[in-house]
Order: structure tokens, then C-alpha cells, then sequence
């Protein structure tokens, strides 16, 4: 059983009384993410020094808590949703940029620093920090790292492990360790591309090196208008097809279009069935070039409507109607369930008839945005919690459409994660080896299995099962764990 | 042994697991110089296994089996108007190019191999067959155990299929010769051209790989023309890589950026790419000099392994050594896998 009472003195003690939370409210608060799981957070403390976070994971340790880290708590999946009491690792107040080399095209920054902020602190230098989560004004790049946040410019620039050169973490045991380097190799194993993406589950990042890009000398964004679905899934493909592979590649059905102009005003056109967002970058040449071809794609396939931005402002406009989708679909309905799938990008049609399909049958309302570039859907359910038995109806039509991406040949998730929300779809897409190899790294790097538990992996999964003459085979505590979550929580 | 089938490296490997035979995984033997030396009792080959699984160009992914040469896949993809931009040998193994990770001499705009493997089939050292990642261009779902093959000198298991993510061919591409070299030369070209696929620098000269849209190339090397004057242009033509380095023993140095000077201090033959901080350095053999290039790049917080000839890997700290040994014994329980070639003695 964990000690709260003893942990709470040993943290007061090493942090400071201020930087320790225990009361209801502050419990309540933290017991959840952006995601509908609720759980429940033991004590919440704030670090402000990596000598603060390796005091949290000692004291958990020595106590029987688990740990959980947080950042911005803007995780759509229940990855920092504490289960039994942990210990809630807030990164809030470790928001600094440490450095800024632009030499080495790097900078270093603490996790909970906001994406966006270090895209601002950048302005001037010549270089920015790619990835861009439509949530960049409040996710923390710690955030990003624990997920390998997508966003737009994800299509040509990658997503967050390919713009994180090192991570300073500490270990289950309170150990540092550096991995990856300021260089472009590092000795031994990719723990860095592990770390990435693995959800606060083997390790708290107190501090990121990212790579910096140069800023695209030119950058042209059209906005196209199609009276139908179809036409605007068949000219990312064509624009593909084409060789051109543009900045971003962003698709809207009507709802959400409609949703986004009543908030935005950024003019999108609300007749169509859908729109596309089309940003390509470079020398002002290629710019011009791959303007035409992209142009050209869409006439092919009916386009409507072209809007090119026409300066900056415009550009900002249209970027925001994008971006501020999710804040938008508050007019439809108070609460709401986002997906995140990624399918062959040849699928995407397909799949978005599906979905219509079921959100119909089960009188949910739909609307969809998504990375079309990537395959990546995000259709967003909206409802509203008080309507009898419409819960029951969420939940049945995101099972439905997590199955639909997956036999459309999908994956379960493109850039938000697996948490709580999906780890028991993961056998949908794994096999038991996979999965029981899966928790052998996740034990190499915590036995002790004490770091944000019951996420990712689905019950049963152990590294025992696995590999019985490697040394941690009991190490893992996931299953047991797992079975143990409380009443109450809901998926 | 040569195989033809997953499931042959897998019987094979289990069976070697059990007697304790040691196993050394070979693609096209090209990067076999990488790596600490060690003694193995057998080779398994998988050049074998060269299947194309899937390939739909506008998928802008490849699914390959791992013994598939490097360049049958650049035919097959130029087919579909694509490239894999690892720019490794033509008879170099997909497989066995993931494995040992060469940095491409590109890497300053296509990045590192690493970022565009997303998909691994992996036998581990008992025999297991185990997926990781998903065919897709982005997929975050569990722990990436292909992360930790990818450059893993096929230590943690024998790659036995990927998925990689493609990009179009460019419509054209120029290499620019400067007749000034040095790094201060190849740091100067860096900051004056937009966007090049590579900024090489050598004691003799610096190289610039330029590709995409025919009026872009004109308008970088127009760049260049303003601060050089002197250049030399060889249409349609690709930028070297290590190959084009002399010396019996070829070191690759990594280090930040701004540290090439530092580490290349003295050096006589070397390659340097600018802003990515590779610098593939030909020494007459694995002697003194190779030391004190060691040297150097360690105060630097760099790596330098040798790539050509002997002097393996280098002693540069492991970082969370503990770690990586109980991943190496969750993939490898008997330790049959290459042991001691990779860091950390693993």
C-alpha cells in the first residue's frame, strides 16, 4: 500500500510545502487528462529542477507510489490519467529554454515548456522547431515527446522523433541517464527513439534537445473548396502521385468547416462537403512550381473554390481555422470523443464513408479533420453526457471505428497515443510475441514497474511470457496491475 | 547458410540458441567492417529473403523483405518515381543497411535512416518473430522495438522485413564543385544557399548536392555563383559518401556541428558533411592516429567508429548500460547474437 503521508513529508521536505498538493480539489483536478478516462491522483507535486524529479521518483519509490508524469494535461487518450493513488508528476514549472545554438542547429529546452513558445523564442533566428500539434499553444514539448506528437507539418518534415536529438531522464531507480546526442549519432542502442512516443512509461524526461530547421525560404497555402468528398480525397492522392509532397495537407468535412467559421471568420467555405488546406514550402521557385501542379491536381478532381494566401495575415487566418478546430465543436455539443486513426492514405474514403455509417446508425454526431497526407483521421464525436445512454452509444461507435482503421489496414493511432483509452484494442494490431517483446523494453527500462503503470499495454502482456531465460521476467507488474483499476473508471 | 524463408531463420536460430552457437547476421556483407571485432561459429545469410511485399507508389512506402539488394530496390522504386534515401551501395541488403545505420551523404536534407523505418519484422536470438511499428507514415502504438534494431549490428535479432517510407525522385539534380575547401569554405556555402540536399566540404573543395525543380537548382546555384565565382557543375549526378574517402581505415565521426573544426584539427583526407556534424575521416591504418582523432571527438561529446578496416567501434560511455544489458538478454537470452560487436561489449 502506498505511504501518502510519508511521501508527503519526504517531498514538502525536498521541494518545499508549496510545490506539494494533497487537497481534494487539487486531487480532483489532476485525476484526469483531455481524454473522458477519470482516476485518482494520491499527492501532485511541481517540480522545478531535475534534482526535484529524481526527489519525486526516490520518494515514490521508498513510499509504493507509482509515478505519473503530466505536462500540459492535454493528452487525448488517459496516458496521464493516475490510476490508485500515484504520485502525479506535474512538469509545468520546468518550462525554460536552456539553449539556443543555432550553429548546431539545436536547442535544449525543459519539458514543460509550450510547443508554441519555442517556435515564438525562435522568430529571427532563421531556424524553427518543425512539429506543430494543433495543439502547440498549451502542450508541452515534454507532452509531445511522451506521444511523438504529429501535426500539420508532420507530412513533409516528420513527426516528433525526427526532430528530438537527446533526452535527459530519469529512471525508475533516480538515475540519469543522457540519451541520444547533441551529434547525429550516439553509441549504443536508439533508447532515444524508444523514449519517444513510450507515453511517461519508462523513464521523466527533465530535458529535450530538439533539432532545428531551417525556415523554409517561401511558403504558399491554398484553401480549395470540393462539392464532394470524394474529389478532395482524390486530389491529395493525385497530388501525390504527382511527386509533390507539400508542407501539409490538411482536410475538413462540412461540419467541421461550418463549426470553424462560426468561431473563426476565417472565411472557409461552409457550402462545400469538404476542404482542403494545401501548404507548400521551399525556394520561391519550387514554391511557384509545385503551386501549379497542386492547382492542377485539384481542377482535375472539381475543385470549387482556390483561396491562395495572400500574405502573412491571411496565411495566420487560414492556419487558424485549422487549428482551432477543436475548440470550435464546443457550439455543437458540451462534450466530446476524438478519434485518432491512421489509414492507407488510398483508404481514406473508404474509411470516411465508415465512419459516417456508423455514427449514423448510432445517432451520434461526426465531424472530421485530418492530417489527409498522412492517412491520419481524427473524427470527432460530439454529444452531450446528459442524454441517456448516449455514453454506451460513444463507446460502442469508437470501438466500431477503431475496427474499421484497423482492417482497412490501419494503425490504432497516428500522433495521440494509446494510454488507457486504446491499450486493450493493441491485440487488434499485435500478436501476443509482439506485445510480450513490447513489455520486455518497457521492464528493461523500468523493472520495477512503477512508471506510469496500466498504460499502453493491455492485460497479460508480460516480458516473462516472452523470453523466460532473460532476468526481469517478473518485473514488469503490468498485467496484475492493470486488472486492478479501479471502479469507477471508465473508458 | 544461406535462407530462403523466415521461418528457416527462425528454426535456425532457435536451434543455435539452444546449442550456444555463436551467429553472425549477413546481409551483402558491405558494412561487415562496423562494429567491434568478434568471433562467431557461424554466418546466416539473409540475401535469400528478397521479396517485394507491398509497394503502391502513392502509399510512399516500401514493404520489403530484409535480403533485398539495395539497389534492386532503387530499381523498383524509380519505377514508381521513387527513392529510399539511404544512398547506400547498390549490393549492400536493405536489411543489413538498417542494421548498421550508414548516414547518408544527403543526410542534411533526407535526415538519418532512422526516420524512415517504421516498420520492422525482427527474429530474435531464440527465434521469435516479432513486429514492430506499423505501414504507415506515422503510427504511435506501443513500444518501438524497431527503434532499438535500426542500427543495432544485428545484435538484438536478425531483420527479416521492413517497411520504409519513400519520397519521389527529384525532376533533376546538379553537383556544384567549389575550388576552395575547408570547412570555414563549406560553413560559408552553408549559410548562403537555400535548402541544398548536401553541403560536403574537403580539404580540397566543397561539394553541393542540389535537387528538385529545374528552376530551384538555377536559383541555389546561382547562390553560390555570388559568393564563389570558380565553380565546377556535373549534371544529374550525385554527391559521395564515405566511399569517395581514401585510407585503408575510414573513421565516421559524429559530433555537433559547430566541433567538426575541432575534431578535424591536423587531419589530411576527410569529408565533412556541413550542419548535420559527419565527417568520415581516411587514416593509413587503426594506430596512434586513430586515438587521437578518438580523443578529440570524446572532449567534442561525439562518436567515432571506423567503418573501413579494423578499430571497431571506440570506447565511448554507454549511456544507461544497464538498460541496454537487459534488452540485449530479453532479445538474445543465450547471447548467441554477434557477441561484443556491439557498444557496451553487448
Amino acid at each position: 500500500m502506498p505511504d501518502l503521508d510519508a511521501a508527503r513529508g519526504e517531498l514538502e521536505e525536498a521541494l518545499g510545502a508549496d510545490a506539494v498538493l494533497s487537497d481534494p480539489l487539487a486531487l480532483r483536478l489532476y485525476a484526469r487528462d483531455a481524454s473522458m478516462v477519470e482516476g485518482s491522483a494520491g499527492l501532485v507535486v511541481f517540480p522545478t529542477s531535475t534534482d526535484d524529479v529524481v526527489a519525486c521518483v526516490r520518494a515514490a519509490a521508498a513510499h509504493g507510489l507509482d509515478v505519473v508524469p503530466r505536462g500540459s494535461g492535454t493528452g487525448l487518450t488517459g496516458a496521464s490519467t493516475p490510476i490508485g493513488d500515484a504520485l502525479v508528476v506535474v512538469t509545468s514549472k520546468m518550462n525554460r529554454i536552456l539553449q539556443v545554438r543555432t550553429e548546431d542547429r539545436l536547442a535544449w529546452v525543459e519539458p514543460g515548456l509550450f510547443n508554441l513558445d519555442l517556435g515564438l523564442a525562435l522568430r529571427g533566428t532563421g531556424f524553427t522547431y518543425m512539429p506543430d500539434p494543433s495543439s502547440q499553444q498549451v502542450s508541452s514539448i515534454g507532452g509531445n515527446v511522451a506521444t511523438n506528437a504529429g501535426g500539420p507539418h508532420c507530412l513533409a518534415y516528420g513527426v516528433t522523433s525526427a526532430h528530438v536529438l537527446a533526452l535527459d531522464v530519469v529512471l525508475c531507480d533516480g538515475t540519469m541517464a543522457r540519451v541520444g546526442s547533441e551529434g547525429p549519432e550516439a553509441a549504443g542502442y536508439d533508447l532515444r527513439g524508444v523514449i519517444v512516443g513510450s507515453e511517461g512509461t519508462v523513464g521523466l524526461v527533465t530535458a529535450a534537445c530538439v533539432r532545428l530547421t531551417p525556415e523554409p525560404p517561401a511558403i504558399r497555402t491554398m484553401l480549395m473548396g470540393f462539392a464532394k468528398v470524394e474529389d478532395c480525397a482524390a486530389t491529395v492522392s493525385a497530388i501525390i502521385a504527382g511527386g509533390v509532397v507539400p508542407a501539409a495537407l490538411e482536410m475538413m468535412d462540412q461540419g467541421i468547416v461550418r463549426a470553424v467559421e462560426a468561431f473563426a471568420h476565417a472565411g472557409y467555405p461552409t457550402d462545400d462537403a469538404a476542404v482542403l488546406l494545401v501548404e507548400v514550402d521551399g525556394i520561391a521557385s519550387a514554391v511557384e512550381a509545385e503551386a501549379v501542379e497542386v492547382e492542377e491536381a485539384a481542377r482535375t478532381h472539381g475543385v470549387g473554390s482556390i483561396r491562395v494566401a495572400e500574405s502573412p495575415e491571411e496565411r495566420a487566418l487560414l492556419w487558424k481555422g485549422r487549428k482551432s478546430a477543436f475548440g470550435a465543436i464546443a457550439q455543437i455539443a458540451p462534450h466530446y470523443h476524438l478519434h485518432d486513426c491512421v489509414v492507407p492514405r488510398t483508404k481514406l474514403v473508404e474509411v470516411l464513408t465508415g465512419v459516417y455509417a456508423i455514427c449514423r446508425r448510432e445517432g451520434i454526431t461526426v465531424t472530421n479533420v485530418f492530417h489527409a497526407g498522412d492517412g491520419n483521421l481524427h473524427p470527432l464525436l460530439s454529444f452531450d453526457r446528459g442524454d441517456p445512454g448516449v455514453l454506451e452509444r460513444v463507446l460502442r461507435s469508437s470501438e466500431e471505428i477503431v475496427r474499421l482503421c484497423v482492417d482497412a489496414g490501419g494503425s490504432l493511432s497516428g500522433e495521440h497515443g494509446i494510454g488507457l483509452e486504446k491499450r486493450d484494442f493493441m491485440p487488434l494490431v499485435f500478436t501476443e510475441d509482439d506485445l510480450a517483446a513490447q513489455a520486455c523494453v518497457r521492464s528493461a527500462f523500468d523493472p520495477s514497474g512503477r512508471m506510469n503503470p496500466q498504460k499502453v499495454l493491455p492485460d497479460g502482456a508480460r516480458c516473462g511470457d516472452f523470453a523466460v531465460a532473460a532476468s526481469a521476467t517478473d518485473a514488469t507488474g503490468v498485467g496484475d496491475a492493470a486488472a486492478a483499476m479501479p471502479e469507477g473508471t471508465w473508458i | 547458410m544461406d535462407l530462403r524463408s523466415k521461418g528457416e531463420l527462425r528454426d535456425a536460430l532457435r536451434a543455435a540458441s539452444e546449442r550456444g552457437t555463436r551467429v553472425s547476421i549477413v546481409g551483402g556483407g558491405t558494412h561487415a567492417d562496423r562494429g567491434n571485432a568478434c568471433e562467431v561459429d557461424v554466418e546466416l545469410s539473409t540475401s535469400g529473403l528478397d521479396r517485394v511485399v507491398a509497394y503502391d507508389p502513392a502509399e510512399m512506402l516500401a514493404v520489403v523483405e530484409a535480403g533485398m539488394r539495395v539497389g534492386d530496390l532503387r530499381r523498383i522504386l524509380a519505377e514508381g518515381g521513387q527513392e529510399w534515401p539511404a544512398d547506400a551501395t547498390d549490393a549492400a541488403t536493405v536489411g543489413g543497411t538498417i542494421a548498421t545505420a550508414p548516414s547518408s551523404p544527403r543526410r542534411l536534407r533526407m535526415g538519418p535512416i532512422r526516420d524512415t523505418v517504421v516498420e520492422i519484422e525482427l527474429v530474435t536470438g531464440d527465434g521469435r518473430l516479432v513486429r514492430s511499428g506499423a505501414r504507415m507514415v506515422k503510427s504511435v502504438a506501443g513500444f518501438d522495438v524497431h527503434r532499438l534494431a535500426t542500427g543495432s549490428l544485428g545484435t538484438l535479432g536478425a531483420i527479416v522485413q521492413v517497411a520504409v517510407k519513400v519520397r519521389p525522385l527529384p525532376k533533376a539534380r546538379r553537383v556544384v564543385r567549389t575550388s576552395e575547401g575547408g570547412l570555414l569554405a563549406g560553413r560559408r556555402v552553408l549559410e548562403a544557399v537555400p535548402l541544398p540536399s548536401a553541403v560536403v566540404a574537403t580539404p580540397e573543395r566543397v561539394e553541393i548536392a542540389l535537387e528538385g525543380w529545374p528552376e530551384e537548382i538555377e536559383e541555389q546555384t546561382a547562390a553560390i555563383r555570388r559568393m564563389t565565382g570558380d565553380v565546377e557543375i556535373l549534371e544529374d549526378e550525385g554527391v559521395g559518401g564515405s566511399e569517395a574517402v581514401a585510407g585503408t581505415t575510414v573513421v565516421e565521426v559524429a559530433v555537433p556541428p559547430s566541433k567538426l573544426e575541432a575534431v578535424l584539427e591536423g587531419e589530411l583526407a576527410w569529408r565533412a558533411l556541413m550542419g548535420v556534424g559527419i565527417a568520415w575521416v581516411g587514416l593509413p591504418d587503426a594506430g596512434n592516429r586513430l586515438s587521437a582523432l578518438r580523443g578529440r571527438v570524446a572532449e567534442a561529446g561525439g562518436i567515432a567508429p571506423v567503418i573501413r578496416g579494423p578499430g571497431g567501434l571506440g570506447d565511448a560511455p554507454v549511456p544507461a548500460l544497464e538498460v541496454h544489458r537487459r534488452l540485449k538478454a530479453a532479445f538474445d537470452p543465450a547471447g548467441i547474437l554477434a557477441p561484443g560487436r556491439f557498444w557496451g561489449g553487448l
